[in-house]
Order: C-alpha cells, then structure tokens, then sequence
C-alpha cells in the first residue's frame, strides 16, 4: 500500500482542482446535451425565480412608496388649520433644522363633485424634488406663473401658453406637471406664498433626533391634534409587510420544487447510471461522482434562477407602465426587492443543489458492474417507520393547540408555536409519505396487471414517488388548513364576516363636519365666484337625506334610506357575539331587493340572509324605548328566540342590511326608529372614480361613504384554496408522474414487447398519477384536520373544534377525489406512445 | 514481480439456495510486458473475472494483488486511485463519455489524478497521434466509427504510466479487420512494458496472446500457449496439444 501511495507524484489523493473541474466540465457538457430531460425541474426554477421578481415587485412597489408624502426628508407635520399656533411650531423647527411647506387649498370644480388644489411649492426646495416632477414646460417662477396636472388641464382645458384665472390671479400656464408618488394627486402649482387661504400647510423637515423630543413637545402644546410623521412609522403602522410575505411564499415554493425535483435528479441520475460507471472505471472517487450529479443540481439552479431572473424583469418592464396605472404612482424601472430577488435565486442554487445531493449520495452505493450494465440498482426493502412522523404530527397538534389557547383562549400571542406547528407538519407528512406509499402494495394484490404493476411500482420506488408524494401533501396541507379554518370562522352567523358590500353598493353614514373645500361656481353674471365652507357647519338630518341624494344622483344610483331601529339582537356563538348593524325591513328596502310581501312570515320578527340563522339557539332580540334606547341603561324589553326567517333575497354584505326587523315587530313591541344610513344601489359596479366622487361630496356633506372592501368572502376564500390544493398537486403530478414511470421504462418495453395495448400503458400511468394524487390528497387532508383540531380544541374564541362541523364537503370531495381523477383522466390521455426502443436499452 | 496475480479467487452472487458460484479458485499471474487471453463460453466467468482484477468488483474469497499492492482493504478512494494510475480498462461498447471529445476522454483520468489541463491534453494528444486518431481528437464519440471509438478507448487505457491493460471483448463490436487492429495496438502496448490480459470469443484473436487461460463453469480447466499456426502444426516437432 505504501509503494502505491508513493506513485502518486506528490498529487492530492482526489485529484484536486484539476479532477473538480474536469468533472464540472462533464457535468455542464451533459447539462447542455441533456437540458430537454431537465427542462421540467429547469422549468419549475425558472417559473419560481420569475414568478417570485415580479410578483414581489409589484407586492413591495404596490402600496405608495414609504417616503411618499414625505419628499427627501426625515420627518413631517400636517398642520389643518394653518394658524398662528401652526406658525410657532414652524418657527420652532426651522430654529432646529430646515423646513419646506407645501401649502394646499382645495377647490371644486366647476359643475362637478371633483376638487382640485392649489399648491404652492418651492420646485427646488430641499425635500419636495420627489413630490414633484415636469412632464412638460417649465416650473413656474413668478406670481403670475401657474403649472398644472394633466388632470386640472384636461378638467379646465388648458395647455402651455393658455391664461387661467387661479386662486384670484390670472396666470399663465407655463407647464404640465405631476406628482410622481400621487398621480392621482390633481393640482395647480404656484411659487411659494400665493395660496391665500390654506386648508392644509404640510412642513417637509429634517433635524437631529435629539431635537425631535422638543420639536413634538412644542406641537403637542400649540396643536395636539397634529403628529410628527417619518417613513418609519408610517411604514410600521401596516403590519403586513409585502416583503416578508414574499420571502414566506418563496421558502414554501421552494421546498415544494425541492421535493419535486429530488425525484427528477433521481431519474436523471438513474439514466445517467452507464456514464457514471464509466467515470468510476476509470478511477473517479465517490466524491467526483456526487460532484457530477450535485454539480448538474446547481447548473439547472443557476440556469434556472438566472432564468427566472430575466423573464421576471422583463415581465416587470412589459407590465410597469400599466402597473403604474392602477398603483397610481411612478415605479422605477430598477425599483425591485432587491434582497428577495436575491434570496429567490440563491435559494433557488441552494434547493436544486441538495434536492440533486441526495442522488447524488446514493448513486455512489451502486456497485461499479451494476452501473455499467445499465441496469437500475434493484429498490432496497427499506423499512421505515412511522413512529418519526407520527412524533413531528403530536409534536405540531401540542403546539398548535398551546398556540390556540395563548391570550385567554382566544389564540392571540401565540404566533411562535403556531407558526412552529405548521413547520413541523411538514417534515411529519414528508415522514409518513413512505408509509402510505407502502399501502398501495397492498392494495394491488387484487388488483388487474396494469394497476397492480403501477400500485406495486409506486411502492417499490418510493425514492421518486415519496419526494412527489410530500410535495403534492404539504400543497393539499396548506389547502386544507385554509379551507377549514376559513369554514370555523365565517361559518359563525352571529358574528359575521366576508365583505362589508357588494361591488354596486355604496353605504352612507352620518360622518364628521365637512373639511374646508372652496367651492367655485358661477354667478347670475356668469363670474366666478369662490365662497369658503368650514368645518364649524352641522348638518341637519334633511340636509344629510338631501345630500345622499345627491350622492345617489351623482352615481345614478338608487338610494335606499336604512332606518335603525331601536332595538339589537345579542347572543354568543362559538365564542364570538352578535355583531352587525340591523335596520327595519321597510317597505322601501324590501322592494329595493325584490321582496313582495306575500314571501314573508306574517309572524317573523326578524328576517335575514345569514344562512343557518334561523336554527339557531340563543339568540334574543331586546328592544328599548323612545326614552330609554336600547344599549343605554338596560334594555325595556326583550324576547329570546326570536322567530327568523331567512331570506336570501337580503343583501349578504356585512355592512349591508343583511339582519332586518319587521315592520310586524316593530308595532308589535312599540320599537322606535331613527334615519342615520343610506344604501345607494347601482345597475353595476361602481368605479373607483365613482366613489371618489362620492367621497368628496359626501366630505362636504357631513357624510361618510362605505364602499366594498378588499376582505374575501368564505367561499371565495375556500374556492380559490380548493383550486390552489388542486393546481399544486396537479402541477407537481405532471412533473413526477413522467420521472417515476421512466424509472421502470425497461418494464414498459417488456410489456409493450410482450404485446400490451395502448391500453395497459395508459392503465399504467393513469393509475400511477391517480394513486399518487390520492395518497398525496390523503396525506394533506389528514395533515389539515391534526393542524385544525389542535388548534380549535383549546381555543374558545373560534369555537373548539365544534367550528369543524361546518366542513365545505364539497371542495374537500373535490381535492380527495376530483383532483386524482383529473390527473388519472390527464395520464390515460398523455400516454399512448410506444416506447422507442423496444429491444434493448439505448447505448450512450 | 508479476503485475496482476490472482491468488484464489471465488465469487458467488445470491444466497442459500439461489448461490451461484461465478468463480472458484481461479489463479493467475500475468507478468509485465505478457499479454493472456481469456476464453470461455458465455456465462463461464470471463468477465467477472475481469472486473474484480480490474477492482471493479470484490471478490467472495481469495486476493488481488497488482503490482505488489494487495487489494484487499483497500478504500473505494484508494481503489479509484490505482484505476487512475495503473489499470487501463478497455471495454467490447467502448464506453466512453458522450458528453466529452475524444481527446478529454482520453486525458479524463489523468484530470481526474490532478494533472493540470495542459498536461492531461498534450498526453492524450500524443496518445492520440499514436493511434493515429490526431485528426480525430475534437470529435464527440457519437462523431467517430466503431473501430474509431474503440481506438480512443485504447488511447484512454494507456495513457499515462498504466501498467495493466484489461480488455473484456475489446473486437467484440467490430469487423475483423477493425478486430485485429485493436489487438495490434494491445500488443504494441505489451511490447512497451504493458501487462494485458484481454477476454475473448475469438480463438483467432486469441492466438496473439503469450498465454490463453480456459474457463468453463467459473473454474480454470486449461491454460495453454496460444493455438498452433498451421505451420506450426505442419512442423514435426510440434506436439498436439489435444
């Protein structure tokens, strides 16, 4: 042995950088040859990489830029007044530090509810460079000098070169301009010290943080209702930060592609199984045989994320200019997440390199003759246990359950065991997708040939089928986690949740006084005429009905008056209280849905479109009097179980009159009523312009206007997680089902040899791809309920686990059975072709 | 000292009742600059052989010793190691790298060794050259003829300071032309110091060997000179070896 080791001439023993390189040549020449057998796992990467640029881009760039407003500086305070008060804290910060103002006076215009303001601005003032950009023209310079939006251009048909008479003055338009964070910020800017009366003065300043403390004391004395605001803090006033949810969404994407491609470079490694015995014939170390296969693994990473990477930008370049659009600012053209474009392709390197590490490992186990041969190393009885992922399943139902129980039961504060329970989920279903896999053995034994061969095969390779099996698993957990915890919550009709309105509905309530708007209109001359509306003014009630009519007009809607009455319905379900405005079934508003009379319950005292409401127990309805209102004092009356009646016709919307009283209970239990809301029911949509409009009529009105929100509704959320379930398993099943087949490709040219049909080989594979997907569905659905039934059985504010009654049957039914039948249905289809070769193995 | 001895060697694959003894107890010595030839009918253990001299598989029982070195307790590494250095492994489908030219497929386990690029390329080149495949070497096998292939697959197995050439069928995809120009070049390798034992069908072929060893059933029935010419057998002093 010492003589041998003399021989070597002083050369590392594994050949050094010369052998690493020569073998990463190999590796990337075979890459290059063979991209067509990776394109799948190339493919996953790719669209990962790409997907995650540019939907983080558009997540993180989505919401106005966290120094909008503020320009280049530090800190601002929004002074409404601007009074003398105001001016002494100017005063104090311009002692500190610099300081610009940007003061606004907003105008209506003429003939419409749309305002613009007037606003003077420094152009080259310190901090306001971002807040203000030239699209043509020139700045203004002198008093006489004005630049407008295109918006205020088009509204006053201006262009450069045209006099307008603004704010008092005839001024010449010398220049379009716009606020690259605000386009939708419509304004006429004049040089500083021309707005004669500011509705609202912004001061733009930066100071040392030590001078802050005595800046804010100054403000809290003169004008408390003002705050001193930074990027920071307006930033950490949303708690969902775009960019962490992107991270989130990409370490979970990527340990999915990881699963799915183990069983790819498992494949790969096995057809590449000839030339990796040759390497070893001719000395290659087990070392340079893992690098051969790893080093394929961070090619296809590297390919793939710098893929990814370009398709992404160049998605984010195609889609920007209307992106900016609808985000109604200006996006850089380079203004991506950096450190989660980053992070996506460095994880992307580092999911494919150890998803290949393992076959890399166990491909060096192949006994050099077996390699050369060609022949596929026959599978190893393995016997894993279950016990280590039944230990990670108890271990996530105790810390789910501890989590459910934190905050008094109410599950609050107990993030960092739930978001531990969800992890250690995973790595229990990856555990246990051997086990289930070994239950389809059994299964086949009666099974004809073709599905006994695929049942029996998929048990056999559990090397390639368990990596697709955990990855189609966690996709069906994540699925069913939110489909039955969407299902506990909005399945409660006490405390009701989804969308506040329909999309044609706009609510109206009685709001605060107006804000300061001068409104400019015509005299009997045909002058303008400016008059100043201040914030003292209060309306009376029929000038609130009056000015919702305008509103309603203005949309060319019809408004629908909600009377309140003096009455409330309580009672506790599942831990949560009644919660829900209820109003009066008028006449009027049972006709606004199309609800004759006759389909009313002359005895019902409630009518509502809360589905199960009317079953329910425990709910009563107490009602108080003219002198003593209901909720002030104690109730004077009161009646439990209350006869409901539901109705779908009523309006579902959480803001909506979804609960009403009858007019029969009304007279009968002398219930009083008041007017305080409106609905305004449109033929369709309303658009974001419309409710704009709205919005600012109704500030001059002393009302507030309600339009839909973003929050889903249960079955929009349940839908869209049944077809995400769906779509993860289906994706990964057309990415393994192909790889897992290949594997026992010999066995297919066996059979085709021996004079199966089409029809055996189609059996073959449809069963494969159905099997998997139901075990995967099986795994996932099992994975879910541990998840949920930890959660809930020590949390008293969703309900325990009695919330899980109300299980969406049916989009489980169609992730347990649907989703294999479709991939069952996709395999008969796709695989009709005759192997190639039906002799003998395809030589290198 | 010889440079391939095999002392002993069994080899039986399966267990209990399904054992099947592939070799028992064959010995053989083959000395540097000797070329042996092994024949035998298919299924008699010629390859197996082959492969275990080659430390491409153990033995059950019995010793490896090559060059003085034993093989037994050897690492996989220290195993790879030798391949690299001193075995040159030729084989009947070539085996050579697809996705590499002819001339890093030669100069592969020389890079695999440590040498640098340079001097890995200049001596596959001049292994080429030497087998007359110069113009040859920027060609990917799928680009090369049968008897092409199989040269560089020579050049390979003989590139550096091998000192064991091991070829299992190396003419057995070729015609017989192709065929006894492939063992021409083992033979030119045997004459430069070069210990080789080649497997094969062929008793044509096989005549060119110093020695023929006999296998039937995984043991060594006879081991003889090489089969007489027809001169030879005309010539009156000759034996019959019958």
């Amino acid at each position: 042995m010492d003589d041998f080791r003399l021989q070597s001439g002083g050369r590392p023993s594994d050949g050094g950088l010369p052998a690493r390189r020569a073998v990463m040549r190999w590796a990337w020449r075979l890459f290059r040859r063979e991209w067509r057998q990776q394109f799948l796992i190339l493919a996953l990467i790719t669209v990962a990489v790409a997907a995650t640029v540019l939907g983080s881009t558009v997540a993180v760039n989505d919401p106005p830029p966290k120094d909008a407003g503020f320009g280049t500086a530090q800190y601002s305070i929004s002074f409404d007044p601007y009074g003398s008060k105001a001016q002494t804290v100017v005063t104090k910060v311009e002692h500190d530090g610099t300081v610009q103002l940007i003061e606004n006076e907003t105008f209506s215009i003429p003939g419409t509810i749309n305002t613009y303001q007037l606003r003077s601005q420094a152009a080259h003032g310190p901090y306001g460079g971002p807040m203000l950009s030239l699209v043509s023209g020139h700045f203004p310079s002198s008093a006489n000098e004005v630049a407008v939006t295109s918006g205020v251009a088009s509204a006053f048909r201006l262009s450069i070169g045209k006099t307008w008479d603004v704010g008092g003055l005839d001024r010449h338009v010398v220049g379009i301009v716009q606020n690259p964070q605000s386009l939708l910020d419509a304004f006429a800017l004049v040089v500083p010290g021309q707005v004669a009366n500011p509705s609202e003065v912004t001061a733009l300043f930066d100071v040392p943080r030590n001078d802050l403390r005595s800046i804010d004391k100054v403000l809290q004395a003169n004008v408390p209702s003002s705050t001193v605001s930074s990027p920071a803090s307006v930033a950490a006033s949303n708690p969902l930060n775009p960019e962490t949810i992107s991270l989130a969404a990409l370490v979970l994407g990527m340990l999915l592609i990881a699963l799915v491609s183990i069983g790819g470079f498992t494949v790969l490694a096995q057809r590449r199984m000839r030339s990796i015995g040759m390497l070893e014939s001719i000395g290659a170390t087990d070392r340079h045989v893992r690098l051969v296969v790893s080093a394929n693994g961070t090619v296809v990473g590297v390919v793939g994320s710098i893929l990814g990477f370009i398709i992404g930008f160049a998605g984010w370049l195609l889609y920007r200019p209307s992106f900016e659009q609808s985000a109604h600012h200006i996006v850089g053209m380079f203004a991506l997440p950096w450190l989660v474009v980053l992070i996506a392709m460095v994880l992307a390197i580092v999911a494919a390199y150890f998803a290949s590490s393992r076959p890399a490992r166990a491909v060096t186990k192949v006994p050099i003759v077996h390699a050369l041969s060609g022949r596929p190393a026959p599978p190893r009885q393995i016997h894993r246990s279950i016990v280590p992922g039944i230990v990670f399943l108890v271990a996530a139902f105790l810390l789910l359950g501890y989590s459910g129980s934190t905050g008094g039961g109410d599950g609050n504060g107990g993030a960092p065991e739930l978001l531990l329970g969800l992890v250690l989920l995973m790595p229990g279903l990856i555990l246990l997708a051997p086990f289930f896999l070994s239950l389809t053995e059994r299964v086949s034994r009666r099974a004809p040939i073709a599905s006994r061969l695929a049942l029996r095969d998929l048990a056999r390779y559990r090397a390639r089928s368990g990596s697709a099996l955990s990855a189609i698993s966690i996709g069906v957990l994540i699925s069913v986690i939110v489909i039955l915890a969407s299902a506990s919550r909005f399945s409660n009709v006490f405390d009701y949740a989804g969308p506040n309105l329909a999309s044609n509905q706009i609510a109206l309530h009685t709001g605060f006084p107006p804000q300061g708007v001068t409104i400019v209109h015509r005299n009997s001359k045909g002058q303008l005429v400016r008059v100043r509306h201040h914030k003292t003014e209060t309306a009376t009630p029929a000038q609130l009905s009056s000015g919702a009519e305008q509103i309603a007009k203005g949309l060319g809607g019809h408004l629908v008056a909600l009377e309140s009455p003096n009455a409330q319905l309580n009672g506790t379900q599942g831990g949560r209280s009644w919660s829900g405005q209820i109003y009066v079934a008028t006449p009027q508003l049972l006709r606004a849905f199309g609800i004759s009379a006759s389909e009313i319950n002359p005895k019902a005292l409630v009518l509502t479109s809360r589905p199960g409401l009317a079953g329910v127990s425990g709910l009563s309805m107490d009602f108080g009097t003219s002198k003593q209102p209901v909720g002030q004092g104690g109730p004077a009356g009161g009646i439990k179980s209350p006869l409901i009646q539901e109705v779908s016709a009523l309006p579902a919307g959480t803001s909506a009159p979804n609960t009403v009283i009858t007019e029969y209970a009304m007279k009968k239990f002398h219930i009083s009523e008041s007017l305080s809301d409106w609905l305004v029911l449109g033929n369709q949509s309303f658009t974001a312009a419309q409710i704009s409009s709205a919005q600012l009529t109704a500030a001059s009105q002393q009302l507030q206007v309600e339009s839909r929100n973003d929050i889903p509704s249960g079955s929009t959320i349940i839908n869209w997680a049944t077809l995400f379930g769906i779509l993860i398993a289906l994706g990964v099943l057309a990415m393994s089902v192909g790889l897992v087949r290949s594997e026992t490709s010999g066995e297919l040219r066996t059979l085709a040899a021996t004079g199966a049909s089409s029809y055996t080989r189609r059996t073959l594979t449809a069963v494969t791809a159905g099997a998997l997907g139901f075990l995967g569905a099986l795994l996932g659905v099992v994975g879910g309920y541990v998840a949920m039934i930890g959660w809930l059985r020590s949390n008293s504010l969703n309900g325990g686990i009695s919330a899980l009654a109300n299980v969406p049957f049916g989009d489980l039914m169609l992730i347990l059975f649907g989703m294999p039948a479709i991939a069952a249905a996709v395999g008969w289809l796709l695989a009709s072709r005759e192997p190639a070769v039906l002799g003998r193995q395809p030589i290198e | 000292m010889s440079m391939l001895e095999l002392r002993k060697i069994s080899k039986s694959y399966g267990q209990g009742a399904n054992e099947v003894d592939a070799l028992t107890d064959i010995d053989l010595s083959v000395e540097r600059g000797s070329l042996v030839a092994i024949m035998g009918p298919s299924g008699s253990g010629k390859s197996t052989l082959l492969t275990i001299a080659g430390s491409l598989e153990e033995p059950t029982s019995g010793d490896v010793v090559i060059d003085g070195v034993r093989l037994s307790g050897m690492s996989r590494n220290d195993k790879a190691r030798l391949r690299r250095r001193s075995i040159g492994y030729v084989f009947q489908d070539f085996n050579l790298l697809a996705g590499l030219t002819a001339v890093e497929n030669v100069s592969l386990p020389l890079e695999l060794d440590g040498v640098s690029l340079k001097k890995a390329r200049s001596k596959g080149m001049e292994a080429l050259e030497r087998l007359g495949l110069g113009d040859r070497a920027t060609n990917y096998p799928d680009q090369l003829s049968g008897g092409e292939r199989q040269r560089v697959a020579i050049a390979r197995a003989v590139v550096g300071e091998r000192s064991l050439l091991l070829a299992d069928e190396p003419s057995g995809a070729l015609d017989s032309l192709n065929g006894e120009a492939v063992m021409r070049m083992i033979l030119s390798a045997c004459h430069g110091g070069v210990a080789a034992v080649v497997v094969t069908h062929d008793a044509k072929l096989a005549s060119w060997a110093d020695r023929v060893v006999f296998l039937r059933d995984g043991k060594a029935v006879d081991e003889t000179l090489p089969p007489p010419t027809p001169e030879e057998l005309l010539a009156p002093d000759v034996p019959n070896p019958a």
